[in-house]
C-alpha cells in the first residue's frame, strides 16, 4: 500500500493500461495507446485481451470521442464546464492513456507568469557562468515539448491574458523561442496541450479569439438523468462521509432526491415533468454543488441537530449554492418557491424554510 | 412477351437511393414507372414535372364528404419518387401509382387509421424506416451517412438495389404476420405490377419502399391477392396538389414518415460526394456568420480536419451528420451546444415553401367552405349586410365560429362591429361583406391545412410562434379560443406558459392579464376549454406579484404612468377572474409592500394603496394614517403630490364621502407653502376636474363646514319642527294667490 495520499492515473490504473497496450495497435506518433483504445479507457469496457476496464468517465461518449480525435489532429483541447463536471479528471486521464504521464501540469492562477509558462532562471548558474542550457529552468510545458508528452493547464481562464497568450506560439508553431541563448525548442511528436477551463465563473480572463481560435473545445457537461445524479451523489457523499468520521443519517437518499430535483429544476429552467418553465439563477448549481450542500447539512446535523437530517438543516445550505447574487437569484427563487413547491408534496419543509429564509 | 419487372427499394426522401435511382433508370430505361402511392391519385402524377411546380410540395387526397379526413404524400427534390416521376415524364414512359387507392384508407374511420399507424410505429420501427433502423443499429445518427457508407461503399459487386433487397429479405425473414392493411397493400402492389406486365412490351420499374421489396418480388397467385382485397372500405376522394414546406418534411413536424433533418437531406442531393464535408462546413459557417458569431476560415479547415479523424476513429470512410455537427460544434461553436442548437433549425431544418401550378385542380378549402356556407345558412354577398348572433344558440355559435376562424385566415368576410366593448359576451355584432379576392386568399392558406378550421388553428400557431410579447400572445390565444380551434389553443397556452416563466418583466406580466381574464369569462359563454387558463393565470398572477416590488423602483414619469395604468387593469382583472383567495391575498400583500417600500415610485404605491383602500383591505382609518404620513411635511413635496396622484385620480368622488381621506388631505394642503401649492396645482385640476360641477360643489360645502351631519352633506337644521310648518304656510300662500290671478 502506498503512503501517498493519491497517485497518479497512471498508476492507479496501470494494470488496465498495460491490458489496453496489448494487441494490435495502430497509434499516432508518441501515443502509447490507438486512440480506440484510449476512448475505451476513458469510457469502460473490454481491453483486447478480455480485461475489464472501469468507466473513468460517465457521460456521453461522443465528447470522449471529439476530445481524443482532437489530440489525433494535433490541436490542443479545450475541456470546457462548470465546476465540477470532471473536467481535471477527464484530462489528468487522457493524458495518462495517451502518453503514460499525467504529471505535467501547470496549475495556473492569478499570480501565473510567463517564466512559469516557458522558463525560468537558475539565478546562481546564471550569474557564475553567464546565460546559457545549463541556466535554464525547464517548466513542464517545456519538458512536454522536449520529450513529446502532453501537458496539462488547469483553470486557464485563471492566469492574466497577457500570459495565456505565450501559448499562442507554442500552439501553432509548435515551437518555443528562446531569444536569450538565440536559440528555440522544437516540440517532438506527441506533444499537445489540454487545458480546463469554467465557462461559468467570475474573475476569470476570457481567453482572446486568436488563443482560442487555436483549440477544440468540447464543453461537459451535468448529468443526464435524475437517477445517475443521484446515484453519483450518494456514493460521493458516502465516501466523504467517512473520511470526515460524519455518521451518515438513515435518510440521506430521500434527501438527496429532493435536492438534486430542487437543484436539477432550477438549472434547467422547467419543472421535471417539463410542464412549467422556471428561471435559472446565475450559478450553476453543479452535481458537485449539490454533494456540498448534502455534507454542509450532514455535518450540521451531526454537531447541531442530534444526527438528524431535516430539511430546515438542508435548507440553509441549499441558499448558500443557489443565491449567488443576492437581488436576482432570490427573486428567481421566490418565484420558483411560490409558484412549484408551494403546492408539491413532500417538500413542504423545503418550502417553509426557504420561505423563512430569504 | 410481358415486360420484364425491376424492383428497385428505396428509402422514402432518402438523397442516395434517389441518385442511385435515377442512374439505374438511366440504365435501365424502362417503358414503365410504377411508384408507391395511391392508385386513384395516378392522373396528378404527370404534373409533378410542370415547370411551375417547386417542391416541396404534397399530394393532397381527401374524403370528398369531410376535407377533415384526409392525407398527404409529400415530395422533396431528394424524394426517390419524385426523381422517378420526373425521370418517367421526361422519357415518355408510363407512370402510375400502385399502392391502395386513397378511397381505401380514407374510407377506413379516422380513429382506426390513426390508431394503426401509431401501434405500427410502436410495434415495429423497422418496416417504417428499415434503413435508418439498420443505421440506429450500427450506431448511426443519420440513415444518408450510413447508406453512402455502406450501402454505397459496398465491397461487393453488383447493382446497389440488389443489395438493399437482400438486406431487407434477411430483416423480413422471421417476420409476424402482416396487419390486414399492409397485407393488402402489397397484395394490391402485386396485382398492378402484373398487370402492368401485361401490358407493356419493355421493362417495367417498380419504384416502393425497400421494405416492400421481398414481398413484392414474390411470386403468389392472383386469384388469393385479390381475396385479400375483399371488403376493402371505400369513400369518393378528390385529390390535388398543395404546396408543403420544409419543416414539415421534418420527423419532429409530426410526420411520421419525415426525415430528420430535411436541410441535410437537400444538401447530400444537392452536392456530389467528394466535396460535401467542406461545403456543409462553409453552410455552417455562413449560417454562424449570419447570426453574429465570429468563424475564421483556419476554423472550418481545423473543424474538416477533427471531421476525417472522428471519423477514422469510428472506422467510417468518410465523416458523415454525426462526425461534422460534433466538429462543428467543438471547432465553430466553441464547444457550445447551445450556438448549434440555435443553428440546427436553420441549417437542418430549413424554411422552404413549395409552389403548385395554377392549372391544379380546385382546392379543398373552397369545398370545406362552401359546405359550411350551406350548414350555416349564410350566404356570400358583395353588399354589407348587418348580423346579430345569440352566441347561446347552436347556429348562432356556428356561425360566429366560422366567421372567427375566417378572420384568422385573413380573410374579413365579417367584421365585428363591436370589437373591444365587454357588455354583452353572449351576443356579437357583425357587418358581412364577401370580396371575389377572398377566394383567393383563402387558397393561399392551403400550406397550413386542408380544412377552414385546420388552417385556421395551423395560421394562429405560426403567428404565436413568433410573437414576443405576452400581452399580444395573450390576445391570439384570446382569438383562437373563440374561434373554437383547440389545437391553437392549446399551443398558444403553452407558449404563454413558457413566455410567462421567461419573463420576469413586471408590465409584461400585468399586461397578460386582461385578455386572459376575458377569455376565462368569454369561455364560458363557449363550449371551449378553459381550464388550463384557469391554471395560468393564477400562476401568473403570482409571477406578477413577485416581480412587482422590483418593476415599481425608480421609474420615470412616462413608465409610471403606463405600469400605473397597466396595474389596474390587471387589478380589475384579476377580480373579475374568480381566482383562489389564497392568490389573492398573495397579491394584496405585494400591493401592501409596496405602500412600506421607500424605493417604489410614488405614484405606484398610491395607486396600491387606492387598490386596496377600494378593496376594503385598508380601513379608512388606516387610509387616512397613511395619507397624513406620506403627505406629512417631512416628504419632500413632489414625492408627496406623486402619491396624491396615484390615490386620487379618476376617484376625486371618494373625497366627498369620506371625512376622515378629507381631513387628511385638507391638512396637508394647508401645510404646503405658496410656491409648493403653485408647483402642484396642475395636478390637482387634474385630480379634480375629473369632478362635476355639482360634485365639486359638494366638496366645497363639506370642506367649508356648512353641512357637518353625516347623511351625505345635507344635515338638518337645529329646530326644524318649528320652522317647517311656517315654510310650509308661506309657500303655499305663494301658489295659490298666484293662481289666483
Amino acid at each position: 500500500m502506498s503512503e501517498k495520499l493519491r497517485l497518479p492515473a497512471e498508476e492507479s490504473y496501470a494494470a488496465e493500461l498495460k491490458a489496453l497496450a496489448t494487441g494490435d495497435q495502430h497509434c499516432p506518433p508518441g501515443w502509447a495507446l490507438a486512440p480506440r483504445q484510449v476512448v475505451t479507457y476513458l469510457m469502460g469496457g473490454k481491453a483486447n485481451d478480455g480485461t475489464p476496464i472501469t468507466p473513468k468517465y460517465v457521460g456521453d461518449k461522443r465528447l470522449i470521442e471529439t476530445a481524443v480525435a482532437t489530440l489525433a489532429t494535433d490541436r490542443a483541447l479545450l475541456l470546457l464546464g462548470v465546476p465540477g463536471t470532471a473536467k481535471s479528471w477527464v484530462s489528468e486521464h487522457l493524458a495518462a492513456a495517451i502518453t503514460g504521464d499525467s504529471t505535467l501540469v501547470i496549475q495556473c492562477t492569478a499570480g501565473t507568469d510567463e517564466n512559469q509558462i516557458r522558463y525560468g532562471w537558475n539565478y546562481a548558474q546564471l550569474l557564475a557562468h553567464g546565460p546559457s542550457r545549463e541556466a535554464l529552468v525547464p517548466t513542464p510545458l517545456m519538458r512536454a515539448m522536449e520529450s513529446g508528452k502532453l501537458c496539462r493547464f488547469e483553470e486557464l481562464t485563471r492566469m492574466g491574458s497577457d500570459v495565456q497568450d505565450t501559448l499562442i506560439t507554442v500552439l501553432s508553431e509548435k515551437m518555443m523561442p528562446i531569444p536569450e541563448l538565440n536559440t528555440a525548442v522544437y516540440a517532438q511528436r506527441g506533444f499537445n496541450i489540454i487545458a480546463t477551463a469554467n465557462n461559468r465563473d467570475k474573475g476569470v480572463n476570457e481567453l482572446s479569439s486568436a488563443l482560442k481560435r487555436r483549440f477544440n473545445v468540447v464543453v461537459l457537461p451535468l448529468p443526464d438523468s435524475t437517477e445517475e445524479e443521484v446515484a453519483i451523489i450518494v456514493k460521493r457523499v458516502g465516501e466523504m462521509a467517512q473520511t470526515l468520521d460524519l455518521p451518515a443519517p438513515k435518510n440521506v437518499a430521500d434527501e438527496v432526491a429532493r435536492v438534486v430535483s430542487i437543484f436539477r429544476e432550477l438549472r434547467s429552467g422547467s419543472t421535471e415533468d417539463g410542464k412549467v418553465a422556471l428561471k435559472s439563477p446565475s450559478g450553476g448549481l453543479s452535481t458537485a454543488e449539490a454533494i456540498a450542500v448534502m455534507i454542509g447539512g450532514i455535518s450540521q446535523a451531526t454537531f447541531f441537530n442530534d444526527g438528524k437530517l431535516t430539511p430546515e438543516t438542508l435548507a440553509s445550505n441549499m441558499i448558500g449554492a443557489v443565491v449567488k447574487d443576492p437581488v436576482q437569484d432570490t427573486a428567481v427563487l421566490g418565484e420558483y418557491l411560490e409558484t412549484v413547491l408551494k403546492k408539491r408534496r413532500g417538500f413542504e419543509g423545503y418550502y417553509a424554510s426557504l420561505t423563512d429564509l430569504i | 412477351m410481358a415486360g420484364q419487372v425491376s424492383l428497385f427499394g428505396i428509402r422514402h426522401h432518402g438523397p442516395g437511393s434517389a441518385r442511385r435511382l435515377v442512374e439505374a433508370l438511366d440504365a435501365l430505361k424502362p417503358v414503365a414507372v410504377l411508384i408507391e402511392g395511391p392508385a386513384d391519385a395516378s392522373e396528378l402524377l404527370p404534373m409533378l414535372a410542370d415547370p411551375d411546380m417547386t417542391t416541396p410540395v404534397a399530394l393532397l387526397t381527401y374524403a370528398e364528404d369531410n376535407p377533415a379526413n384526409a392525407s398527404f404524400f409529400p415530395f422533396a427534390d431528394y424524394s426517390p419518387e419524385y426523381q422517378a416521376a420526373r425521370w418517367a415524364v421526361r422519357h415518355g414512359a408510363t407512370l402510375r401509382f400502385i399502392d391502395l387507392p386513397a378511397s381505401d384508407r380514407l374510407g377506413a374511420t379516422a380513429g382506426d387509421i390513426a390508431e394503426e399507424i401509431a401501434a405500427r410505429a410502436e410495434a415495429d420501427p423497422v418496416s417504417h424506416d428499415p434503413i435508418g433502423a439498420l443505421a440506429t443499429a450500427a450506431g448511426y445518427d443519420d440513415g444518408e451517412s450510413w447508406w453512402s457508407d455502406v450501402i454505397e461503399e459496398n465491397p461487393a459487386t453488383g447493382p446497389i438495389f440488389t443489395a438493399v433487397a437482400d438486406a431487407m429479405t434477411a430483416l423480413r425473414a422471421d417476420e409476424k404476420s402482416l396487419s390486414a392493411r399492409e397485407a393488402a397493400r402489397e397484395a394490391h402492389m402485386r396485382i398492378e405490377i402484373a398487370k402492368t406486365a401485361k401490358e407493356c412490351d419493355g421493362a417495367v420499374a417498380v419504384v416502393c419502399g425497400a421494405w416492400h421489396v421481398p414481398a413484392l418480388a414474390e411470386r403468389r397467385s392472383l386469384a388469393a391477392d385479390r381475396e385479400l382485397l375483399k371488403g376493402r372500405p371505400k369513400t369518393k376522394i378528390k385529390a390535388t396538389w398543395a404546396p408543403w414546406t420544409a419543416p414539415r418534411l421534418a420527423r419532429a413536424s409530426g410526420y411520421g414518415a419525415g426525415v430528420v433533418a430535411p436541410g441535410w437531406c437537400a444538401h447530400v442531393w444537392d452536392t456530389r460526394d467528394g466535396n460535401r464535408a467542406a461545403e456543409w462546413l462553409a453552410k455552417v459557417t455562413r449560417v454562424l456568420r449570419d447570426r453574429g458569431h465570429f468563424v475564421s476560415t483556419a476554423s472550418v479547415i481545423e473543424a474538416r480536419r477533427l471531421g476525417t479523424a472522428l471519423a477514422a476513429l469510428r472506422d467510417r470512410p468518410a465523416p458523415g451528420f454525426a462526425e461534422l455537427r460534433e466538429a462543428a460544434i467543438a471547432c465553430l461553436c466553441n464547444g457550445e451546444r447551445a450556438v448549434w442548437d440555435d443553428i440546427s433549425a436553420e441549417l437542418l431544418i430549413g424554411a422552404g415553401v413549395g409552389a403548385i401550378p395554377a392549372s391544379t385542380p380546385l382546392a379543398p378549402l373552397l369545398d370545406d367552405l362552401q359546405r359550411q356556407q350551406k350548414a350555416t345558412r349564410l350566404k356570400p354577398e358583395a353588399l354589407d349586410r348587418a348580423l346579430t348572433l345569440d352566441l347561446r344558440s347552436e347556429s348562432g355559435l356556428m356561425r360566429s365560429t366560422l366567421l372567427h376562424r375566417l378572420n384568422a385566415l385573413d380573410v374579413p368576410w365579417g367584421r365585428l362591429t363591436d370589437v373591444g366593448r365587454s357588455r354583452g359576451t353572449f351576443r356579437e355584432n357583425w357587418q358581412l361583406r364577401w370580396e371575389p379576392e377572398f377566394a383567393v386568399r383563402l387558397v393561399e392558406n392551403l400550406l397550413y391545412g386542408s380544412t377552414i378550421a385546420e388552417a385556421a388553428s395551423g395560421r394562429l400557431i405560426e403567428t404565436m410562434g413568433k410573437e414576443a410579447e405576452l400581452g399580444p400572445l395573450a390576445s391570439l390565444v384570446r382569438n383562437a379560443m373563440i374561434a373554437d380551434l383547440a389545437r391553437a389553443t392549446e399551443f398558444g397556452i403553452a407558449a404563454l406558459e413558457m413566455k410567462a416563466a421567461l419573463t420576469s418583466d413586471g408590465p409584461s406580466l400585468l399586461a397578460a392579464l386582461p385578455p386572459m381574464a376575458d377569455i376565462l369569462r368569454y369561455g364560458e359563454a363557449r363550449t371551449g376549454t378553459v381550464e388550463h387558463l384557469a391554471v395560468l393565470m393564477p400562476r401568473i398572477v403570482v409571477q406578477a406579484a413577485l416581480a412587482l416590488p422590483y418593476a415599481a423602483r425608480n421609474l420615470d414619469g412616462p413608465a409610471a404612468a403606463k405600469l400605473r395604468s397597466a396595474l389596474l387593469a390587471a387589478d380589475a382583472a384579476i377580480q373579475l377572474a374568480k381566482i383562489e383567495a389564497d392568490i389573492v391575498a398573495g397579491w394584496r400583500d405585494a400591493l401592501g409592500a409596496l405602500l412600506n417600500d421607500d424605493q417604489a415610485t410614488r405614484l405606484i404605491a398610491g395607486t396600491a394603496a387606492r387598490l386596496l383602500y377600494e378593496a376594503e383591505f385598508l380601513t379608512a382609518d388606516h387610509a387616512a394614517d397613511l395619507l397624513t404620513r406620506v403627505l406629512s411635511p417631512g416628504t419632500p413635496v413632489a414625492e408627496a403630490a406623486g402619491f396624491f396622484e396615484g390615490f386620487f385620480e379618476g376617484a376625486g368622488q371618494r373625497l366627498i364621502h369620506d371625512a376622515a381621506l378629507r381631513a387628511a388631505v385638507d391638512a396637508w394642503l394647508m401645510t404646503l407653502d405658496e410656491e409648493a401649492f403653485t408647483a402642484s396645482l396642475p395636478l390637482f385640476r387634474r385630480v379634480f376636474s375629473a369632478l362635476d360641477r355639482t360634485e365639486r360643489r359638494r366638496l366645497m360645502d363639506a370642506l367649508s363646514a356648512r353641512s357637518t351631519g353625516a347623511a351625505k352633506g345635507y344635515g338638518l337644521t337645529a329646530g326644524a319642527n318649528e320652522i317647517w310648518p311656517a315654510h310650509q304656510a308661506r309657500v303655499l300662500e305663494l301658489l295659490t294667490s298666484g293662481a289666483a290671478r
